[in-house]
């Protein structure tokens, strides 16, 4: 699986590191910082990740490849 | 008028009479903020809005539009290029109230202040005093525990995040946090001509402390963060008057809020036993319940835009200038985004709400907040697992464009 996380929308709730810590990393501001990239989500921790997708107020990442 | 507005204006549930009886005005197009029925039937009211009404206009004042579905409060939030901060964030604002930094501003000033400013609030941050936080929980429940009853907001829930936040971040003394609460809570639910003076009141505070500040030897904090200020994109430095601003913004966000989740999430535990047994039994689900609780009682009601063009939000046409406000409390219980919005569910998983806000204005202090509402749950029930209302006493609710409780009678088995 790979995701986008946007690099404007992104205004650092920490829903998606708090619900898939090994999948998002935050900044020193608690921001995503991966923003304004694409990562691959490491096998195994799909399910999480969709969670901190999903939980995200700013609906700023999205899947690129399933 | 597109169709959406249509469909709104064709709707019986939505005939003006049919609203006067069931909400005493009529909702759709003269919505008030401040009047006691939509506190009494506050959670009906964003129940029937976010479901009937995408959009509703108030002719208070000088009038103003609430946007109530999660989608369109969501764009607009994000969008501040159409929908400013600039104007303030409350309506029909009170002359002669500074505006607020960075809350009241947009990109890039708010950027700017932003940047600054959310080190010192990150997660990674907030995270050391979560020791200190829980020893003040053990410390306010030390003060009422052996009487077996406390009035919940004046012993524990209008203390907490004051003492969090002033001693772990703003060093101000909470000797002072008394008058300090007292002017941020008469200068939002107090009578609308007397609001600017008790918040010229925190102003003069902290204005005060700011200067002192200066004299003493730099400490790296929060304060100092806000001494060293920004250069805005025209080569200007942040004058003074924005610093003393940011601290009133910090504060009021600080101590006007977190009470009043803090507060609903005891009252419901105080009423639902089997929910309590189950947060006892297993206290790794706390966490989560805090997240339920924190979208089910929205502190922060809704929070304005001024349009800087004219635009359509949900058919609703909207001119330059108009003040809308972005319902964040209904936005946080739409059925187009969760399965049954209206129930209290704990366990419900990755919770898309908006109490802290969404966009660039996202709540700065949401780190901080969840760990005093986490320790608070943990210690309490710990300390305190059976407990309910004092039979005859009823909590009492105020709300404008926040929502508070302002009294909250406990009792439990000593």
């Amino acid at each position: 699986m790979r995701v986008r996380i946007d690099g404007e929308n992104c205004s650092g709730h920490g829903r998606c590191a708090k619900y898939a810590p090994n999948v998002f990393r935050l900044d020193d501001d608690g921001y995503n910082a991966d923003r304004g990239n694409e990562i691959d989500v490491p096998a195994g921790e799909e399910d999480k990740a969709l969670l901190g997708i999903k939980a995200c107020p700013e609906r700023a990442i999205s899947i690129v490849d399933a | 008028m597109n169709d959406n507005r249509s469909a709104m204006e064709a709707d019986p549930e939505i005939n003006p009479d049919v609203l006067k009886s069931r909400f005493g005005r009529d909702i759709a197009r003269d919505f008030d903020l401040d009047d006691p029925r939509f506190n009494e039937q506050f959670d009906e009211t964003l129940n029937f809005m976010v479901r009937k009404c995408p959009v509703v206009h108030s002719q208070v004042g000088t009038g103003y539009y609430l946007v109530n579905t999660q989608d369109e409060v969501r764009r607009i939030a994000q969008d501040w290029r159409t929908f400013s901060s600039a104007k303030g964030y409350q309506p029909n604002r009170p002359e002669g109230l500074p505006y607020l930094m960075p809350e009241e501003s947009d990109p890039p000033i708010h950027t700017k202040w932003r940047h600054k400013l959310n080190p010192h609030m990150s997660p990674k941050t907030v995270a050391a005093y979560e020791q200190p936080i829980r020893d003040d929980v053990n410390a306010l429940i030390d003060t009422f525990i052996g009487k077996g009853e406390c009035e919940f907001i004046s012993e524990f829930g209008a203390l907490l995040p004051g003492w969090a936040f002033f001693k772990n971040i703003l060093g101000v003394p909470v000797d002072d946090l008394p008058m300090l609460v007292e002017g941020v809570e008469e200068g939002t639910f107090g009578p609308p001509e007397e609001r600017a003076g008790h918040f010229a009141r925190v102003f003069e505070y902290l204005d005060t402390h700011l200067k002192w500040r200066q004299t003493q030897p730099r400490r790296g904090d929060l304060i100092d963060t806000i001494q060293d200020g920004v250069t805005y994109e025209d080569g200007t430095e942040a004058p003074w008057e924005h610093k003393v601003s940011i601290l009133v913004d910090l504060t009021f966000g600080g101590i006007a809020t977190t009470t009043f989740v803090m507060a609903s999430a005891i009252h419901h535990l105080a009423n639902n036993p089997d929910v309590r047994q189950r947060l006892i039994d297993d206290p790794s689900l706390i966490e989560n319940a805090i997240e339920e609780y924190t979208r089910f009682f929205p502190p922060v009601v809704a929070l304005g835009r001024t349009c800087t063009r004219d635009v359509e939000v949900a058919g609703t046409e909207m001119k330059e200038g108009d003040f809308v406000m972005l319902t964040y409390a209904a936005a946080s219980r739409d059925p187009r985004h969760m399965d049954e919005p209206d129930k209290i569910d704990i366990t419900r998983e990755g919770i898309p709400h908006s109490t802290f806000g969404v966009g660039p204005h996202r709540c700065i202090g949401s780190n901080l907040a969840r760990i005093e509402l986490i320790t608070t749950l943990e210690e309490w029930l710990k300390r305190i697992p059976d407990f309910s209302v004092k039979p005859g006493t009823e909590p009492r609710h105020v709300t404008g464009f926040l929502r508070s409780i302002r009294e909250l009678q406990l009792v439990w088995p000593t």
